[in-house]
């Protein structure tokens, strides 16, 4: 007991030398630092939670269910510990279990809702023993760190199997490799999925990565598809399809970056949150609250008060013109916020980021699986900015795109587009983690933005 | 005239953003008025591969790798062959240069044969090379005379004496990390470039996309193409190498 208290006060004292030192928000080191000290921290911390913990993990989506889940606790009084700032390795869970942690070395809260990098899920599941884990989607992502696809994702299906009966696994059954997971479990998850023929396409796209047979091996046939690889499939020799939901959402309209509307279980939900992405993100979180006990007429009301996460679909005004920053790190989520902005929002103006730091992903060759040639003919003015605006600029111009000059610096890249566009204009800064925080960063810098852990 | 890319199973050995070397081949074809297209090519039984001037073989994921290793053997092998003894090219990535290889053995000593198109051997390794690359070429007449990209592999590949390197390495690991030699360049008619270099490779390096595309027209005519504005490319290709300098 010594050893966590002396844990728990080393881990919040660097939080709190992290942030007056202003070398950031804090969200990482006392985690690494409290680690150090007492190697079983988490377990520990995560006993003292009244209720338990939830965790969610997937390749998109994971920073905004954690938060409609934490939205969800809340309205009924619950203390919920979250990590909030997107710091999802197993240090950054830590981190954030510190934060509200007392001096008497005790974690003060009744939930805790983490959400975790995929390839984090196994030791986090391990050490957290949560009641509640949650697969949102496995797509393509940062190849370079993590490794292969199929890697991590037997990596889960090991991890889920540990579970004891009891613990709630909450999973997707549109896409196929989650699906694959939870049908080798030994005890029966629940399934989401969204029943909306009308908001689906019937192509693949080139994002698409998951779409052979885990049985037979044969390509997939897709009835519908909703983002990426997720739709509805079956093997074409009957060995595998998509398995039944338990929950769907139905009748869905989209408003842009706006809003949304879904049916779930008869019950109409509007919510100021915008693109198709998110209604798996919102039926997601639905679907947690439900197994966890919450009553579906309270989630639906709850809910319509939600606001987004830093840098999901943040808006800033810049001098007059109105920016809406949406993080966009992989091909499944890229395709998503372009069509977002260009079809539902008619979208005109972007500012694309491209950064080839650790948190982004040091390798860019997946541009290249993005559907920029969405772009063409519709956007006005692209500006690629970012570490790698080069090859942003390379990519723009395979694809038909007209595009203004590379900018690599952001305060220019912000400045060309102060330059190109008049006041009362819309611009989408579409980018990846590290070049949101370059951009935010600056307009910090200018006093147009707060920092971000302050938010 | 026509120009025509053969698309290696573009479902299952597409990893690494390979789309971009499609378009690059495609768009710096059309943009010589060639009339050009991409054909293809799935498993089963093969369509006819006469007419491809370009084949492009990425990499997969092992799952995907395992999928089509029978069906390389079986409805491929001998049409890829016949083609390139007429004068086709291909550019193998990552996956694809090992299975265009003699084999492929895993740490435990098991052999996968691939199609020995290609003289060089690869073994699984421990560590995975990943990070930025760039090259010395040995293809003459290419300007810039290097080659940008990033690799991401774990193994090992010797050539033996019918290949040579497709470059020296400056920055990155390479072949296996040893001898300093990246890739593997084999003629017999037409040719066949082997490499761990995405990126994707050919966007930032459109002088190799006009080698390629140059060289399999080469039997319909010269093969002479007309210059094209590759500012954007060049910068990018240009930027990579100012990185490395820094560091």
């Amino acid at each position: 007991m010594l050893r966590k208290t002396a844990a728990v006060w080393a881990g919040k004292a660097t939080g709190a030398l992290s942030r007056i030192t202003r070398r950031g928000g804090g969200t990482t080191l006392p985690g690494d630092v409290a680690r150090a000290i007492d190697p079983k921290i988490l377990t520990r911390l995560a006993e003292d939670l009244t209720h338990g913990a939830v965790v969610i993990t997937g390749t998109n989506g994971k920073t905004t269910t954690a938060r409609l889940v934490t939205w969800l606790f809340e309205g009924i009084g619950q203390r919920v510990v979250s990590n909030r700032a997107g710091a999802n390795l197993i240090y950054g869970v830590t981190a954030a279990a510190l934060g509200k942690a007392g001096t008497d070395g005790k974690l003060k809260a009744d939930w805790g809702v983490f959400e975790i990098d995929e390839a984090s899920l196994p030791r986090a599941v391990e050490e957290i023993q949560p009641k509640a884990t949650l697969v949102l989607n496995l797509f393509r992502d940062q190849l370079d760190r993590y490794g292969e696809l199929e890697t991590i994702a037997k990596k889960i299906e090991k991890a889920l199997s540990a579970l004891p009966e009891g613990a709630h696994v909450i999973l997707n059954a549109d896409d196929p490799r989650v699906a694959e997971i939870g049908l080798s479990l030994p005890h029966k998850p629940t399934w989401f999925g969204l029943d909306d023929l009308a908001v689906a396409g019937e192509q693949l796209p080139h994002a698409a990565d998951a779409r052979t047979c885990p049985r037979c091996g044969a390509s997939l046939l897709f009835d519908a598809v909703y983002i990426g690889h997720d739709g509805v499939y079956r093997c074409p020799n009957g060995d595998f399809a998509r398995p039944q939901p338990d929950l769907t959402a139905t009748d869905i309209v989209l408003d842009g970056f706006d809003s949304l509307m879904l049916t779930i279980e008869g019950t109409r939900i509007a919510m100021p949150l915008g693109g198709l992405y998110n209604c798996y993100n919102v039926l997601a979180a639905y679907a947690t609250a439900c197994s966890l006990g919450l009553d579906g007429r309270y989630i639906a009301e709850r809910l319509k008060t939600f606001r987004a996460a830093f840098g999901r679909q943040e808006r800033i005004e810049f001098r007059g013109r109105r920016l809406v920053l949406v993080l966009s790190k992989n091909p499944a989520g890229f395709n998503e916020t372009v069509r977002t902005a260009v079809e539902l929002a008619r979208g005109e103006n972007f500012l694309i980021g491209l950064n080839d730091r650790k948190a982004d992903g040091t390798d860019v060759s997946w541009i290249w699986d993005v559907d920029f040639e969405q772009l063409k003919g519709r956007a006005k003015l692209v500006i690629p900015a970012g570490v790698r605006a080069h090859d942003l600029a390379v990519r723009l111009k395979y694809a038909g795109v007209e595009a203004q000059p590379p900018e690599t610096d952001p305060g220019k890249a912000l400045d060309a587009l102060v330059k190109q566009t008049n006041e009362g204009d819309t611009t989408y800064l579409l980018c990846t983690y590290t070049a949101m925080l370059d951009l935010r960063a600056e307009l910090v810098r200018r006093g147009w933005a707060q920092p971000y852990w302050e938010t | 005239m026509k120009f025509t890319i053969g698309w290696l199973y573009p479902d299952l050995m597409n990893i690494y953003g390979d789309r971009g070397n499609i378009l690059t081949l495609l768009r710096r074809a059309q943009w010589r008025e060639l009339d050009a297209s991409v054909v293809e090519l799935q498993r089963g039984r093969a369509k006819n591969m006469d007419d491809v001037d370009v084949f492009f073989f990425g990499g997969g994921q092992d799952r995907e790798q395992a999928l089509i290793y029978e069906d390389l053997r079986e409805h491929k092998q001998d049409q890829l062959q016949q083609a390139v003894k007429n004068g086709a090219q291909i550019l193998a990535v990552c996956g694809g240069y090992q299975l265009l290889g003699h084999y492929y053995q895993t740490a435990e000593g098991e052999r996968y044969d691939g199609i020995g198109l290609i003289d060089v051997t690869t073994q699984a390794g421990k560590k995975r090379f990943i990070g930025d690359v760039i090259v010395q070429t040995s293809i003459e007449g290419l300007t810039p005379s290097t080659l940008v990209g990033f690799e991401n592999h774990s193994g090992r590949t010797f050539l033996g004496p019918n290949a040579r390197p497709l470059g020296k390495v400056l920055t990155g690991k390479g072949n296996n990390g040893s001898d300093k030699t990246e890739g593997a360049v084999q003629s017999m008619g037409g040719g066949i470039i082997g490499t761990y270099l995405h990126g994707s490779l050919l966007p930032k390096n459109p002088h190799l996309a006009d080698h390629l595309i140059g060289e399999a027209l080469r039997r319909r005519g010269d093969g002479a193409l007309s210059k094209l504005d590759d500012s954007e490319e060049l910068a990018a290709h240009g930027w990579i190498l100012q990185r490395a300098q820094r560091r």
